[in-house]
This record gives structure tokens, C-alpha cells and sequence, in this order.
């Protein structure tokens, strides 16, 4: 419900900071004039005045609200003006939309999460959330894939979670280079072995969709079950509010019912990989 | 003093047809062709009142500025559908970053001559736009405009709405319904709203007699006959037998076949009154920044596609049958109707020939 107040009327908000994170990504710090309160999972429309507007999802902690980051990688028209953006310019947010992730429901479970490339933004701030009420998981695994190791975002960050004793963390890239030390190769390979009860346990994927069909067809062979994966569905939204139609899959709206829908209500529909 | 008159056969009818509307029963009063143009310019002191004007063998919605012979309350639908008084084909949505719903300066509308289908596309815009989040445009509108519907007194090849089980004449959704009878039009008021506009013009309004009565019930029949003999010539199945049909032939070589002669001109999305689609479009206007909702069509490639180019349905087959699926799966599922109202004006507009009464055939029949 609105209570009277314009859905398609973005909150002024001004840019404190932008943080070059690769070549493609930068990171937006924000104010919005109104806090805006989202829980992992949810979106916002970010407006850049007289360009137009572009979902994101927040890679920043859902429990701070009068400050949140987006990272957003350059791909096209709202995006590169995104890019374009200086410290101290106006733009506009309209949210939180959307449903989080049912956190919750994965209590005392085994959970994975996977990532490519600027799905790392996303889940960042759901691993915030997990990591803020670890104790109530069973076990927390994490395995990301980008292209190369100068694409890799959040590396700092990433550094210091590997020295976290509650989480099992792996990551590879495409393409190695001297720099990296690491697995090289896609992200489903280094999925399987995974060490984890998949009958019962919840994997939660976010990247580009090439990278989410087959990470969902590994997982489904695995043995994780439909309902127990979560998938953030990328699609061209406009209202985000369930109105305009864009974002259909099937019986659900990405916008409403997702963005993060679980695999049993999408997979029947033929078109859910773009 | 007004005496209401019922008519008996009224919820009989309702019953055998299963009417999408169920059976109500209205006072019912007389309005003569005269007092219709005096009643108009009364109404005209409070809304901007739009009437259908008949142009060669079409018929298009005008502001009422005088009587004339070319005003045609009866006869059949207008040629545009009714949403674009609710939801106009471009609406200024929003000044950034001003927070409030921005205040229309214009008198709200009266739109008279609204046919049974075109009310029926209500069910689904109000659907759309009044269920959850709510549009405040679109409510606005809704609360704000008079419907003031009419009975179809004949239908045109293209009208199937009997197969989607609505009447040619207007039963629920509407604040006051026309039927033409000789000399006049028998008045229903459906809502409040439509009781008071008739109590402030109440000296307008005679008595009916039974004779009127009974030529209203003579001439609804006709018209159900022509409509059941339009979709008895071209074949069109009844909605009791769509269920399942996409699903079934999801896979079929009916879409491309379809599709093929389609030239992606988004006429059928356009000119349908249950197609609700729009983009949010943002412009400059001044020193301003506005934002527009501006109508969209799903037949359109660019409609779903993604930054980075990646599309869930890049051909135009695969869009076709997205367009029926939302209109007969998807709808059916979440609202428990399928939008359509069998008004046929995709049948008229479409330049490519491509005729929802036979995908519908085909489908029915896995053909
Ligand atoms: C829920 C969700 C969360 C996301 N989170 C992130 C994230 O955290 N980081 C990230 O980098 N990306 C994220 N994305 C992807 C991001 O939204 C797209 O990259 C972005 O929309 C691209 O916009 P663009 O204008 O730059 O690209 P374009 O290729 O120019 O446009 C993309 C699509 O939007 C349409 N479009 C663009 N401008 C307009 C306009 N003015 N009016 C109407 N339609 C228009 C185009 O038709 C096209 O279909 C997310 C997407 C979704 C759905
Ligand atoms: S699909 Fe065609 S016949 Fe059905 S309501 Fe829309 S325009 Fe009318
Ligand atoms: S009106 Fe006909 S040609 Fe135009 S998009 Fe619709 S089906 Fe295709």
C-alpha cells in the first residue's frame, strides 16, 4: 500500500561518494533525503534526472538505512551516465521494492551462495545479513566466479572474509593472470565436491544469466531441491511496482514477487533465461 | 414522484447466460431524446462530457459541444478503447522530485456510450491498477469520471463478446446505463455516484412504460442473436473451453505460423481495452524533470529486452504467444477472467490479418 504518496516519484537523494571498483563498476555512496529501510534482497529504482531510471539491487548493510551503496557496472545508457556522476550531484530513489530473501526460512540450514561477476553487489549485502546472524545457520559456503582478477570487485573485503572462521569461502576467474593465485575456470567448477547436505540445504545464485542457468542446472544435479534455490531474476523493469507489465515470468512480476524467486515457480516457464 | 419499474425477465436471462455481471435489478426511468441534450449540457457544468460521433462507419469518442445527428449513444463500441480516459497514452506521472500526486486542473470526465466490453476491460485494469500498490492516476480517474453506458443496439462482423461471456449490454460497472428505445432511453443508475447525478437532474426523468420495456428486451435479443451468429460464422469457441489451450500448445507451430505475416506495429496491444502495459519515460521540460507512464506493447522487441542485449522472447512469434498467454493463462490465474472482452478491434487493426477469433479456434482445437 501507498497511503496516498506517488509510487513513481523518486526521493531526492544526493551522492556523497563514487568508488572506482574495476573498469566497468563503480560504486555509488548515497543520501537519500528519507531513509530508505531494505532488507537483503530488495531493490531500488535509482533515477538520474532527465536520463531516466535503472533497478539495483543495494550491495550495502540492509541494517544501516540513511546511507546505502549501489554498484553498478556500465552497460549502457542510465548506467553510463551513472558513471558520469561527481560527488555532491542529485539523483533520485524510489523503494525499497521488492521481497528479500526469506532468511528466516533457512534457519539451522546449510547454505550456499554463488556469484558472478557483478552478482557479487547483491549478495554482498545479503552476506552482511547472514554473517550478522550466523550462529542461527548450520554452515555458510560461499563460491564466487568473474572473468579475470581485475574484475574481481570488493577484493579488500574479500580478503578479510577468507579469514572468517564461519564461512567456507572459494573463488576463481575466467582467465588467470599472474596475479592470481587462485582456481582458474568457471564457477560451476569449483561447485561439486561442495562438502554439503544438498538434499537439505539452500543455494542462493546471483550473476549474469548465462552464468545462473547452468550454475542452476549443476546445483539441481547436485541434489539441491527447486524450492530450496534462490535465484535473482534479471529482468527490463519500469514501474517495479507490478503494473507495467515488463518484468512478467510466467504467473509472477520480478518486481513484486521477486526479483529473488525461488526455481519451482519459475522453471515450468520456457523464457526465464533472457 | 418517480415510480420504479422492474423488469421480471431481467435475472431470468442473467441466469441462462451465466452474465460475467450476475443478475441486479435496477429502478428503471425514461429519458426522452429531447431532455438527453438538456441533461448533456447540465453535465457539461461539471465534467468535461464525452460522446461517441459517428464518422463514415466509425464511431470515435468527442468532447459534447452541441446536439447533433451525428451523436450516436446506441449502435456499437467506439472505435478507441475506453482505457485511454484512465489511463491516457502519455500522463505526467511525477515532477522530480516532488513527492505529492500531482493535482489535475481539468473537471473529470463524463464519457457516454460505453459499451458492455469495453466496462468489462475494467475488470482488468482495475485489477492492474487498484490491486496492491495503487496507481493514483488511474484511482483518481476511477472515482472521479462518470461512466455513463449504453445497450448495443447492433453489432458489427468483429464482435464475439458473447464467447467471453459479456452481454452487449451494460450490467454492472457502470453509474448510469442508455438503453435506446423509440423516442428516448431507458435510464439505470448503477452506483451512488450515478444516483446522484440523477436526483440533481430528477425533473429530466418520465416513467417508463412496459412498451418500452418490452422493445428493450426485443431489442437486446436481436442484438445476442447477430452476435451468435457472428461467432457461429467465424467459428469463435466459448471461454469454457480455453482452459489449458496455451499451455497445450505452447510447443504448437501456431505461433510462428501466426506470427509470420506480423509487422511488430503494436496496433493490437494499442487499441485493446484490457492491455495495460506501459513504460516510465523520463524527460526534461524546462528546468524540470518529469516523468512520464506512456502506453507499451509487449509485441515490441525491445519490450522485455535486458542491458546487455540478452531478450526472453526475440521473435515475434514467441511475443505473439506471450501476448495470448497473458491475456489466457496468465489473467485466468491470478484474477480468475481472461482479458478479453471480445470487443474484435485487434481483429480491425491488425494490418497483418492476424484474427484472435481464429488463434483462438486453433487453440481450442490444437490445430
Ligand atoms: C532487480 C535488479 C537488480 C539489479 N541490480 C544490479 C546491480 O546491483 N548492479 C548492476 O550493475 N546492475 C544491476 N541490475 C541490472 C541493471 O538494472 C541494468 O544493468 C540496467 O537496467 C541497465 O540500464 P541501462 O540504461 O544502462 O542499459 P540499456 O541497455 O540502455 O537499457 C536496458 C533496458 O532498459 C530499457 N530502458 C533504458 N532506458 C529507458 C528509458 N529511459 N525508458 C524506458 N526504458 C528504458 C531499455 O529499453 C533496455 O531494455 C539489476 C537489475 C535488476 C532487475
Ligand atoms: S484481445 Fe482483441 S478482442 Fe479481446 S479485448 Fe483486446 S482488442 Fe478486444
Ligand atoms: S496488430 Fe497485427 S501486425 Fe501489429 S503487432 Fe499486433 S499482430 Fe502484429
Amino acid at each position: 500500500m501507498n497511503n496516498g504518496h506517488n509510487p513513481y516519484s523518486p526521493i531526492k537523494t544526493e551522492v556523497i561518494d563514487m568508488i572506482v571498483e574495476t573498469p566497468m563498476i563503480k560504486t555509488l555512496k548515497l543520501k537519500p533525503q528519507e531513509p530508505i529501510a531494505f532488507a537483503a534482497g530488495q531493490f531500488v529504482e535509482l533515477t538520474i534526472p532527465g536520463v531516466g531510471e535503472a533497478p539495483f539491487t543495494p550491495s550495502s548493510r540492509p541494517s544501516v538505512n540513511d546511507m546505502l551503496y549501489l554498484t553498478i557496472m556500465k552497460v549502457g545508457a542510465v548506467t553510463e551516465a551513472v558513471h558520469r556522476l561527481e560527488k555532491g550531484d542529485t539523483v533520485g530513489l524510489r523503494g525499497p521494492l521488492g521481497k528479500g530473501y526469506p532468511i528466516d526460512l533457512f534457519k539451522d540450514k546449510e547454505i550456499l551462495v554463488v556469484g558472478g561477476g557483478c552478482g557479487f553487489a547483491p549478495l554482498r549485502s545479503l552476506m552482511y545479513t547472514l554473517f550478522e546472524r550466523s550462529g542461527e545457520f548450520k554452515k555458510l559456503l560461499f563460491r564466487g566466479g568473474c572473468k579475470s582478477a581485475k574484475e574481481l570487485l570488493y577484493k579488500h573485503e574479500l580478503e578479510q572474509w577468507g579469514e572468517k572462521p564461519d564461512l567456507d569461502i572459494r573463488l576463481t576467474v575466467d582467465v588467470g593472470d599472474a596475479s592470481w593465485k587462485g582456481h582458474v575456470g568457471v564457477v560451476t567448477d569449483i561447485l561439486d565436491p561442495i562438502g554439503m547436505d544438498c538434499q537439505n540445504g539452500i543455494a542462493i545464485v546471483c550473476g549474469p544469466a548465462m552464468m545462473m542457468k547452468f550454475a542452476t542446472a549443476k546445483l539441481s544435479e547436485m541434489g539441491f531441491q527447486d524450492p530450496n534455490i534462490y535465484l535473482s531474476m534479471e529482468r527490463n523493469m519500469s514501474c517495479a511496482i507490478g503494473k507495467c507489465g515488463h518484468c512478467r515470468i510466467g504467473l509472477y512480476y520480478a518486481c513484486h514477487d521477486g526479483p529473488v524467486l525461488s526455481y519451482d515457480k519459475i522453471k515450468g516457464f520456457r523464457d526465464v533465461w533472457a | 414522484m418517480v415510480v420504479a419499474v422492474f423488469d421480471p425477465e431481467d435475472g431470468a436471462r442473467q441466469d441462462k447466460r451465466e452474465g460475467l455481471f450476475g443478475g441486479v435489478r435496477r429502478a428503471m426511468q425514461f429519458l426522452s431524446n429531447e431532455n438527453l441534450f438538456v441533461w448533456l449540457a447540465g453535465l457539461k457544468r461539471d465534467y468535461e462530457v464525452y460522446v461517441p460521433l459517428k464518422k463514415g462507419p466509425f464511431r470515435f469518442y468527442e468532447r459534447y459541444t452541441a446536439p447533433s445527428p451525428d451523436i450516436v449513444i446506441g449502435e456499437v463500441r467506439a472505435t478507441e478503447p475506453l482505457k485511454g480516459f484512465f489511463t491516457p497514452v502519455k500522463e505526467k506521472v511525477a515532477e522530480l522530485f516532488n513527492p505529492e500526486p500531482l493535482r489535475k486542473k481539468q473537471k473529470p470526465m463524463a464519457i457516454v456510450g460505453v459499451k458492455a466490453c469495453d466496462l468489462k476491460g475494467f475488470l482488468v485494469q482495475d485489477q492492474v491498477f487498484c490491486k496492491g500498490c495503487q496507481d493514483p492516476f488511474y484511482n483518481r480517474a476511477r472515482e472521479d469520471n462518470l461512466i455513463i453506458s449504453a445497450d448495443c443496439t447492433q453489432a458489427i462482423d468483429s464482435c464475439f463478446c458473447l464467447a467471453l461471456d459479456v452481454n452487449p449490454y451494460p450490467e454492472s460497472h457502470f453509474d448510469i446505463n442508455l438503453s435506446e428505445v423509440t423516442g428516448g432511453f431507458i435510464v439505470e443508475v448503477g452506483s451512488p455516484k450515478g444516483q446522484q447525478v440523477f436526483d440533481s437532474h430528477k425533473t429530466l426523468f418520465q416513467e417508463v412504460d412496459t412498451m418500452h420495456v418490452n422493445e428493450r428486451k426485443e431489442g437486446r435479443k436481436q442484438v445476442v442473436a447477430e452476435v451468435e451468429r457472428n461467432i457461429a460464422k467465424h467459428g469463435v469457441p466459448h471461454q469454457n473451453e480455453y482452459q489449458g489451450m496455451i499451455e497445450r500448445n505452447y510447443e504448437s507451430k501456431i505461433w510462428e505460423d501466426e506470427a509470420k505475416t506480423c509487422t511488430e506495429c503494436g496496433a493490437c496491444t494499442t487499441i485493446c481495452p484490457t492491455c495495460h502495459c506501459f513504460a516510465l519515460v523520463d524527460q526534461k521540460e524546462g528546468a524540470e524533470f518529469v516523468r512520464y507512464r506512456q502506453w507499451d506493447s509487449c509485441m515490441l522487441k525491445d519490450y522485455a529486452r535486458v542491458a546487455g542485449g540478452g531478450n526472453p522472447r526475440p521473435q515475434l512469434w514467441m511475443r505473439l504467444r506471450n501476448r495470448f498467454e497473458k491475456k489466457f493463462d496468465f489473467f485466468p490465474q491470478v484474477a480468475g477472467l481472461n482479458a478479453c472482452t471480445g470487443c474484435g478491434r485487434c481483429i480491425t487493426a491488425c494490418p497483418a490479418n492476424i484474427d484472435i477469433r481464429r488463434v483462438l479456434k486453433r487453440l481450442v482445437h490444437n490445430e
